[in-house]
């Protein structure tokens, strides 16, 4: 769990790309960070801004990036973070980004899901999330066999791949023009505003004073 | 081929690892620490009897059946020496060592299954004094190595425990404050701080103290949260502990951190994690484990600490420190009985000397090239060594 850099410098500051970019964008405007760089960044993956150096990242790397050291703070959806369960602060809920986590099946699957679980006392659950996924059924104490997939989770009941799904769903369209519904909910996701551990230390001041002034830019509008 | 996540360490790398050891023992040593050795292997048993059962221990099954695990770390095992060999013997104790550990680890992350950790237990003290001793040396101890600009965080999980007792919320709110406080999730802790049923003052000690950080006024801050909430207590002798770290000399790198919460069936109160720039995981960390040694059937207080070698020296390089290591000082070429005399003669006077008999002045060349040392050749007969190389 060691990254190698240079810690001297700007504090470097991870977003991620995809569905939260537009408000991380936002976010730090408001609390004063110079973000033309990153709405300007083009293909390059690391733009400077004064203090901050911005690293462009795919979200679910981002935990990785934060626990190593190669960052030393982020934007990260509390999804990817409950998947990644490694050493990492969070300091702030953004609030935006919201998602839920939900088990979903074929609108008219319930009894054959039932049925199946009577018979063969086991589950069969498509996700891309299988931490999380393989916490939420123990809890229960149903047994699942989950199916590691990377993406299009929805296909899986349609295709009799998996029985159920679990996935974030923020408005619910995609599972319905898949005809899944939902059967319960696993839990709710935020952006959050982390750090490394190290870098909470070391450069304690930077860190406290971004996360204090992105406290005070949320909630977005 | 050696097993997953096992590796030679060759001798310039060996060298090094050498060098800063003894840096690390001598800072320890200063301070009256004798060093002990343990078996490499414990009993599962008593290994879970004191810190609950330990996922990562690495297995073996004795002949009998017995089960054993590799040590995953040094207190227990130091712990044990001194719940039985010493027991008898007056304390407190002071015990350092150099040890290899071992965890296991999952497949295919490549993480290394043996690490060398340097550290040292404290046992039969308390009180402010102790725990400065353990954060003083420490310090020493990093600075020994050639560290620089590192941060030692200390905090004490004393105070959520007191809160939480506190509180009078039942059990479940409890362990969900305590993992949130543990996966260092400050949004979590922030938001069971706020449940309707735990009193304002509770939650405003929790949800500030948790991102407390600083000098002696973070210290006070803390103090002023904890007393508002009726759990002064738990920071009694951290006022204190502050001052006897500035009269040791060592208060420039620690800071106050009440964010740090290290495993809780294990520390009662002091909690230390030492920072390195460059490296982002603790180069160590230690603390106060008052009830390890009742777990093993012989009470008293302790505390302690542990720096990995590994991660020191990393954080080293990054620095570009180099640390000094001693190579040969001269290579002796020549033939027969004289060879060894002359080699003798320069040992003595404090040289350090590699032997290159008879083969080829070019191979002998090329050794003390790569080495830094002066070539000598011993002529077959005359009186001393004749140079052809300073």
């Amino acid at each position: 769990m060691i990254a190698r850099r240079d810690t001297a410098g700007p504090l470097r500051v991870a977003v991620p790309k995809g569905a939260l970019f537009a408000e991380c964008l936002e976010v730090f405007s408001r609390a004063g960070l110079d973000v033309a760089p990153l709405s300007d960044a083009g293909r390059r993956l690391v733009v400077g801004s004064g203090d901050v150096s911005f690293v462009i990242a795919k979200p679910s790397d981002i935990p990785v990036y934060v626990a190593y050291g190669a960052v030393d703070c982020a934007i990260a959806g509390a999804d990817v973070l409950l998947e990644a369960r490694l050493d990492i602060v969070e300091l702030v809920d953004l609030g935006f980004g919201r998602c839920r986590f939900v088990v979903a099946e074929l609108e008219d699957a319930a009894d054959d899901v039932e049925e199946a679980y009577r018979r063969l006392g086991v589950i069969r659950v498509a996700t891309k999330y299988p931490r999380i996924t393989e916490t939420h059924f123990a809890a229960k104490g149903v047994q699942v066999e989950i199916v590691g997939l990377g993406g299009n989770i929805e296909i899986a009941p349609l295709i009799g791949l998996a029985d159920r799904i679990v996935d974030i769903t923020a408005t619910g369209t995609t599972l319905r023009e898949n005809r899944l519904r939902v059967v319960e909910e696993v839990l709710e996701s935020t952006a959050r505003f982390v750090a490394n551990p190290a870098s909470l230390r070391l450069r304690s001041d930077e860190v406290a004073t971004l996360a204090r002034s992105l406290a005070s830019a949320v909630p977005l509008e | 081929m050696t097993p997953r996540g096992f590796r030679d360490v060759l001798p310039e790398e060996a060298a090094e690892r050498e060098a800063i050891a003894r840096a690390v023992a001598d800072a320890m040593a200063a301070w009256g620490y004798g060093r002990v050795e343990t078996p490499v292997v414990e009993r599962l048993d008593v290994l879970e009897a004191g810190a609950g059962v330990d996922r990562d221990a690495f297995r073996l099954t004795d002949l009998d059946g017995t089960l054993l695990a590799l040590r995953p770390e040094m207190t227990l095992p130091v712990a044990r020496v001194v719940a039985s060999r010493l027991a008898d013997e007056p304390g407190p104790h002071r015990l350092r060592y150099v040890a290899p550990v071992f965890r296991e680890s999952a497949s295919l992350r490549g993480e290394s299954r043996q690490f060398t950790q340097l550290g040292l237990e404290l046992v039969g003290a308390s009180g402010p004094e102790a725990d400065a001793e353990v954060v003083a040396v420490l310090v020493e101890s990093l600075r020994a190595a050639g560290l620089r600009g590192f941060t030692v965080a200390v905090g004490t999980v004393a105070l959520i425990e007191a809160l939480l007792e506190a509180s009078g919320a039942d059990g479940r709110w409890r362990d969900a404050v305590r993992a949130a406080a543990h996966r260092r999730d400050v949004v979590a802790l922030d938001r069971l701080a706020e449940e309707a049923s735990v009193p304002a003052e509770i939650s405003a000690a929790l949800s500030g103290t948790s991102r407390l950080r600083g000098g002696a006024d973070a210290v006070a801050e803390a103090t002023r949260l904890a007393r508002a909430a009726g759990c002064a207590d738990s920071l009694d002798g951290m006022a204190a502990l502050w001052d006897l770290l500035a009269a040791a000399g060592v208060d420039g790198p620690v800071i106050a951190d009440f964010g740090i919460v290290r495993s809780f069936d294990y520390y009662t109160g002091l909690v230390i994690e030492a920072y390195a720039p460059g490296l982002g995981v603790p180069v160590g960390g230690g603390g106060r484990y008052d009830g390890l040694l009742a777990a093993l059937g012989s009470p008293a207080p302790a505390a302690g600490f542990a720096v990995g070698l590994e991660r020191l020296r990393i954080a080293l390089a990054e620095q570009g420190v180099g640390v000094p290591t001693s190579g040969p000082d001269v290579v002796l070429t020549g033939e027969g009985e004289r060879l060894f005399a002359v080699a003798r003669q320069l040992r003595s006077g404090g040289r350090r000397v590699v032997l290159v008999p008879g083969g080829s002045e070019a191979d002998a060349r090329a050794l003390a090239e790569r080495s830094g040392a002066d070539l000598v050749r011993v002529p077959d007969v005359g009186a001393g060594p004749d140079e052809v190389r300073g």
